[in-house]
């Protein structure tokens, strides 16, 4: 899981938050409920003191403190409910004082002699042997006409903990379990939002200058991501323009510039077959014809590439052997190589039926081959090899020339690109050829790709789709 | 012979006129599409060389009525637009030959000869150039009597260039002819098999047939017929 993507930021966001809010909440929960559960029980101690006070004490005189003891007792049954009473005079001595309880959950010999208080009111806690909490509740009693007396009440705190920590065990357990819930079900949550996202990105990563006419999936669900895919959209439409342009004015320039070149042409080659010119002004002419003819080559070929642009290679079609197309291409160029004394070997017998323009898909064998016998020293030797490799048929023209730097080889099939702008080869080189064969590989659905070692040579690879019967 | 060129930049058609009164061919010549066609209409031509791209009414449109009217003219289109597809179109339509701008004027005029002896175009089994003798049948080549021995390339080249003794055929031309289009802007191939050609046919005697003209082509002709 890649922790900068928004997903995961999003949940450990959301997720850290809420555990937060939860914590606070359990927290406050916690001891709320403690401080309610322990006033209520003082509240309770309170109440059966100021009972015993009222009922009993303020009748002593009549009744006799044995009395009190008695009622009292009966009443409250402090040893059955585990209870702590004790009534003690001002003095200090006692009137009542309950027994241990039954289940001898404590010792009441343990809750020291009580010094009274100035206050009526007032409680305290006590750690008794065993771990166990006492809650007593003292009011001194006073009335006219009577003693003083001090009652106290007391009961454990034991419930109380137990309930507590029953709570405290159950958010424990509950609270990681919560979280984990809420972070994996935010997590499916935000996917699911995001799959849009994903969906926009893969759509655009596959849009390159050849399928511009091609848009993002627009969901039209009125949100955000509806927003971000058309505008998206425009932004490919812009580009789509933008290069539609270029197209437009590589296909006008290289057509308008014909007419003045025929015309150029014309008239030079008019005056090159004048018998009245003298040798040295003819050569000059025909000088400038071989510009002129080269110019015209240029324009030939960037006309080619606007025709191929507008999708010229998709048209005829045919079956055939690309390994006989390539065989004879090479033996008709084998005397431009054999003029620098190259070998062409011809790797590979197998027929390779491909679909395709035989016309245009020749020429990318024979720019490949002219290139490879521009760059390559005379005695060098060029390797053409025709293999089928997972359904497709590979071409590859390998020299064992100058080669090209890495720099430059992801440029060497752009237009007019040149591998060393001050090492032109030949003036003959148009800067078109390789980009004549890839506009011809994408018109096939072919690939071309070019490795070299500088001092080694190039291998120019094409993969095309072999043609299922 | 009457020829009817409709062009519609000036100096092109200055530059074609030229060319064929040279050759004692009688042009008339038009700049729109309208006045063209009345003109095609009216009169008998040998041939009509149009462009497409006329004001007016286009070749195209020009060419459809008047294969409607008269279908044995021959017609040369020339243009500045050479996809396939046009090609074909007006292949169709009834254009004999097809030009595409820029070309060599040398070949306009090859062309236009070719359409012009179409029909009764008695081709000679045996070409001769000078002492050079090219048998079409057997496909074997003579100079003075010895027999030369020739790959099927550089015969078809020879007997290209051997079509036309003295005219100058540009490496195009020779390109389109004797190899096919993929090997467009391969010019240099063409030298390359000239100067084979060269050694098996010329070195070996005083007299030079093949010339080069600078920035054309190349020609094969023979110097004492000059």
């Amino acid at each position: 899981m890649n922790i900068r993507s928004i997903s995961f930021r999003l949940v450990a966001w959301y997720a850290g938050l809420l555990t937060g809010i939860f914590l606070l909440l359990c927290a406050v929960l916690y001891f709320d409920l403690r401080h309610f559960l322990e006033k209520d029980l003082r509240q309770a101690q309170l109440r059966r003191a100021h009972q015993v006070a009222s009922t009993l004490l303020a009748h002593a005189k009549q009744t006799g403190e044995p009395y009190v003891a008695s009622q009292t007792k009966d009443w409250y049954e402090p040893e059955i409910n585990d209870r702590f009473i004790r009534i003690t005079r001002a003095d200090g001595t006692l009137v009542y004082a309950s027994g241990a309880p039954k289940d001898g959950s404590f010792d009441p010999t343990e809750v020291p002699v009580f010094t009274p208080q100035l206050e009526t009111e007032s409680y305290h806690m006590l750690k008794l042997s065993g771990g166990k909490t006492l809650l007593v509740a003292a009011l001194n009693f006073k009335s006219s006409g009577n003693p003083n007396y001090l009652v106290e009440f007391g009961e454990l705190l034991d419930p109380i903990e137990t309930m507590l920590n029953r709570l405290f065990l159950q958010l424990a357990w509950g609270f990681p379990m919560a979280v984990i819930i809420i972070a994996g079900g935010g997590y499916l949550l935000v996917r699911r939002a995001l799959t849009p996202v994903e969906q926009i990105t893969r759509a655009a990563e596959r849009i390159t200058q050849h399928n511009l006419s091609e848009r993002l999936p627009v969901s039209s669900t009125g949100d955000e991501l509806e927003r971000l895919s058309v505008s998206l959209n425009r932004m490919i439409t812009r580009l789509d323009d933008a290069f539609q342009n270029s197209k437009r004015f590589v296909a006008d320039a290289s057509h308008d510039l014909r007419t003045p070149l025929t015309i150029l042409r014309g008239e030079l080659e008019n005056f090159a077959e004048d018998a009245r010119l003298d040798s040295e002004l003819r050569d000059r002419v025909g000088s400038m014809l071989e510009e002129v003819v080269h110019l015209g080559k240029i324009v030939e070929q960037l006309f080619t590439l606007s025709r191929l642009d507008a999708g010229e290679a998709q048209t005829e079609w045919t079956r055939f052997d690309l390994t006989e197309l390539a065989q004879t291409t090479a033996e008709q160029m084998s005397l431009l190589a054999e003029d620098k004394a190259i070998a062409i070997a011809c790797d590979g017998r197998q027929p390779l039926l491909v679909q395709g323009n035989r016309v245009r898909l020749k020429q990318v064998v024979v720019n490949l081959l002219d290139n490879a016998i521009k760059y390559t020293p005379e005695k060098g030797t060029i390797q053409l090899r025709m293999l089928a490799v997972n359904g497709h048929a590979v071409l590859e023209v390998q020299d064992n020339g100058i080669g090209i730097p890495p720099a430059a080889l992801p440029h060497v099939f752009e237009r007019f690109y040149r591998v060393d702008p001050t090492r032109s080869a030949d003036s003959e080189s148009s800067g078109l050829g390789l980009s004549i064969v890839k506009s011809i590989c994408i018109a096939h659905g072919a690939e071309v790709e070019a490795q070299s070692t500088v001092g080694s040579g190039s291998c120019f690879r094409v993969k095309l789709p072999l043609s299922k019967n | 012979m009457r020829i009817l060129l409709a062009e519609d930049e000036k100096k092109v058609a200055d530059i074609i006129v030229r060319g064929l009164k040279a050759e004692r061919y009688a042009v008339d010549v038009h700049h729109d599409g309208q006045s063209a066609w009345e003109a095609a209409n009216t009169y008998d031509y040998d041939l009509i060389i149009l462009d497409l791209m006329l004001p007016g009414l286009t070749g195209t449109e020009i060419l459809e009525k008047i294969r409607r009217k008269n279908q044995h003219v021959p017609i040369l289109i020339l243009t500045a637009r050479d996809g396939m597809a046009d090609k074909i179109k007006n292949f169709e339509t009834g254009a004999d030959d097809y030009l595409t701008k820029p070309f060599a004027y040398a070949e306009l005029l090859l062309r236009i000869k070719a359409l012009l002896r179409r029909g009764p175009v008695n081709r000679d089994s045996v070409l001769r150039v000078g002492d050079l003798e090219i048998d079409r049948l057997s496909q074997k080549v003579r100079r003075a009597g010895k027999k030369i021995e020739l790959t099927a390339k550089e015969y078809s080249l020879l007997e290209y260039l051997a079509t036309h003794p003295g005219r100058v055929f540009s490496r195009t031309m020779i390109i389109e002819h004797v190899w096919d289009q993929s090997f467009q802007g391969l010019t240099n191939i063409v030298d390359v098999y000239v100067r084979h050609l060269r050694e098996k046919v010329d070195d070996a005697f005083p007299i030079k047939l093949l010339r080069t003209v600078r920035g054309v082509g190349y020609s094969l002709n023979d110097e004492t017929q000059a």
